[in-house]
């Protein structure tokens, strides 16, 4: 190890100390008020393709080897004996152009009910629950760093300022073995949703996108000379352009608590003429969503998801078909947990103009094992390894087709 | 041969008597054990018991209610630890005992006191598929059976109302019910009438792992 890698990993444990002492003297004075957090940090050994966090035409998230802080995030959340709770979620991230933000905040309503068939609601910026894969806190994966293709992107780009309603019908109530909820929401921005899988393509990471963040991505020339599309390299994804309600609907419906199917179908309703100052567009995006879990005992799990869709924008400048599905296998043993996943992704294009290419696609393997140490503090190892090909990086005079692979080590402390 | 007979049924009679046991066996109609069943007996001549000071404990533990059923007297406190790292909301809308608890996975909720008898069904709002039960009896002669589906309770001579109690009875209790005379009978065997209802209880096995809804 060279100094300066040392010097970086010394100061970056004493943030890390100086963060829990803060948040545990926090939590003292806070009653009731449930203060849970998490950070990680990792050394990466990183793909020589660099990343479109630095402009780069890579889909993986670190564009040099080196120690980072990988996630960090502290979640407030209280409930009431009313029904109502709420919780915040805000994170700190060393990569991407916002550093300092909120990922979810929202408030729910959640009556105390006796009946066989209920109802719940929630307010406020979150995810749709159409992930497996995100199910820690934070909307972390608890199985790989690197998610999937599918719930990388829907962090980036995808989350509902909105209402959501849920009718519900817990199994137990009735006795049964099967549980279900039927969900339905209305929101408003989420506008930009599409932009980045159609210029960049699928990616494989876990840096969700901040309340205000700006995602970039290479300066392809097709996408910002003026006499083309015109359009930044980099996409604002919660922006409310067009004054369109967006909508989805979901299912889920679960055979005690081993096997789980979860369908969304979601319509952000954008305007695809709508454009911005900045000129970012509303791409009109609709995408169904189908994930499967199954638990064979209470170690060993089987997860696949699959998303299909389409997105468009302006008079059809850009239209994009894209599907991508994963499948994962993990399995738990005392305080090991092995994963390892399978991605495929493609993006195809049918619209007016010939000289901006959106098709892409690619495969992926991610292979991880973390250990608990005790409550609190887990290690890590992952090595993740992926072809891809986007057509578009034929316009910076780039091989279209991309080989990465990428190895973390990863220590995280959790409160 | 029969005086042979009569002498040893005498015998054994005695010597149930010198133990003031009573073994109850609960069974289906195919001959089916039936475990976890709250089997209690109240004295017919209403005797002055002690007021319990035991403090009971219904505990959460990986997202269940620990233990699934707990049989209490009538009077008694019970204390509702959260031995898991994340927060319970309990939960009961039935008659004896009407209540909710917010269980935060440091802070140590006070004790509840059941003063009246019947069954408490209790969930968490929280977390759908947690049943739990507490079924409180007015007597301090009461217990649950075994996976055998047997239960043995020391018991003073006298006579006594028999019941029993388990959430997956079917059959009206009241025809369940029996007088008993002890030391006479001190072996009973209790035959449903109708089918348990299902068995839910994988619900139990398999239990949520992390945070967010899986």
């Amino acid at each position: 190890m060279n100094n300066a890698l040392r010097y970086q990993l010394a100061s970056y444990c004493m943030m890390l100390k100086w963060a829990i002492v803060s948040l545990l003297v926090f939590s003292v004075k806070s009653f009731a008020v449930d203060i849970s957090g998490l950070i990680q940090l990792n050394y990466v050994k990183a793909s020589d393709h660099a990343s479109w966090l630095d402009e780069g035409t890579g889909i993986l998230a670190y564009s040099k080897d080196g120690v980072n802080v990988q996630q960090a995030f502290v979640e407030l959340s209280d409930s009431f004996s009313n029904g109502l709770s709420y919780n915040l979620v805000a994170n700190y991230y060393q990569l991407g152009e916002q550093n300092l933000g909120i990922s979810q905040a929202q408030i729910s309503y959640k009556p105390l009910s006796r009946s066989k068939l209920r109802w719940r609601g929630r307010v406020g910026f979150f995810y749709p629950k159409l992930s497996l894969e995100n199910v820690d806190t934070g909307w972390l994966s608890p199985f790989t760093y690197t998610q999937s293709a599918v719930n990388s992107w829907i962090g980036e780009e995808l989350r509902t300022p909105g209402l959501e309603l849920t009718l519900y019908s817990p199994g137990r109530s009735r006795n049964s073995p099967i549980s279900f909820e039927l969900h339905g929401s209305l929101f408003k921005a989420n506008d930009p949703l599409g932009t980045i899988i159609s210029w960049r393509g699928f990616a494989m990471h876990d840096r969700q996108s901040l309340n205000n963040d700006r995602i970039p991505f290479a300066a392809y020339p097709s996408v910002i000379a003026e006499d083309r599309i015109f359009h930044p390299n980099y996409v604002e994804p919660y922006h409310e352009l067009d004054g369109n309600i967006g909508f989805y609907l979901g299912a889920h419906i679960d055979y005690y608590k081993q096997s789980t199917l979860r369908y969304y179908y979601y319509d952000n309703q954008g305007d695809p003429l709508a454009v911005s100052d900045e000129r970012l567009y509303a791409w009109r995006t609709n995408f169904h969503s189908l994930a499967l879990q199954h638990k064979f005992d209470g170690r060993t799990r089987i997860l696949a998801q699959w998303l299909s869709g389409s997105s468009v924008m302006g008079t059809r400048f850009v239209y994009i078909d894209f599907d991508a599905w994963y499948m994962m296998l993990s399995h738990k043993y005392k305080n090991h947990r092995v994963s390892l996943r399978f991605d495929k992704f493609k993006v195809r294009e049918d619209d007016v103009f010939e000289w901006d290419q959106n098709n892409s696609d690619g495969h992926g393997f991610t292979l991880a094992w973390r250990y608990d140490l005790n409550k609190n503090w887990q290690i890590g190892l992952e090595q993740h390894l992926n072809e891809n090909s986007a057509d578009i990086r034929a316009t910076l005079g780039e091989n279209i087709q991309v080989d990465q692979q990428q190895s973390l080590a990863v220590l995280q402390y959790r409160w | 041969m029969l005086k042979l007979i009569l002498v040893f049924t005498l015998f054994s009679v005695s010597f149930f008597v010198q133990s003031n046991q009573i073994s109850v066996n609960v069974l289906t109609q195919e001959r089916q054990r039936v475990g976890n069943v709250v089997v209690y007996l109240t004295p017919k001549v209403s005797e002055v018991s002690a007021v319990s000071t035991k403090i009971e404990i219904m505990d959460q533990v990986n997202t269940q209610f620990s233990p699934h059923i707990l049989a209490i007297q009538k009077d008694t406190q019970v204390r509702f630890p959260n031995s898991d790292s994340i927060k319970h909301h309990v939960y009961s809308f039935s008659q004896p005992k009407t209540f909710e608890l917010q269980l935060y996975k440091e802070l140590q909720a006070d004790p509840l006191l059941f003063s009246n008898t019947g069954a408490v069904e209790l969930g968490c709002n929280i977390h759908d598929w947690m049943l739990g039960y507490i079924f409180v009896v007015d007597t301090p002669y009461f217990g649950k059976t075994d996976i055998d589906g047997k239960l043995t309770l020391e018991v003073p001579e006298g006579e006594y109302q028999l019941d029993i109690w388990h959430p997956r009875i079917q059959d009206d209790l009241s025809v369940l019910s029996r007088s008993v005379s002890l030391p006479v009978e001190s072996d009973v065997e209790i035959v449903l009438f109708s089918p348990l209802l299902p068995d839910v209880n994988q619900y139990e096995e398999i239990s949520g792992e992390f945070s967010e809804y899986e």
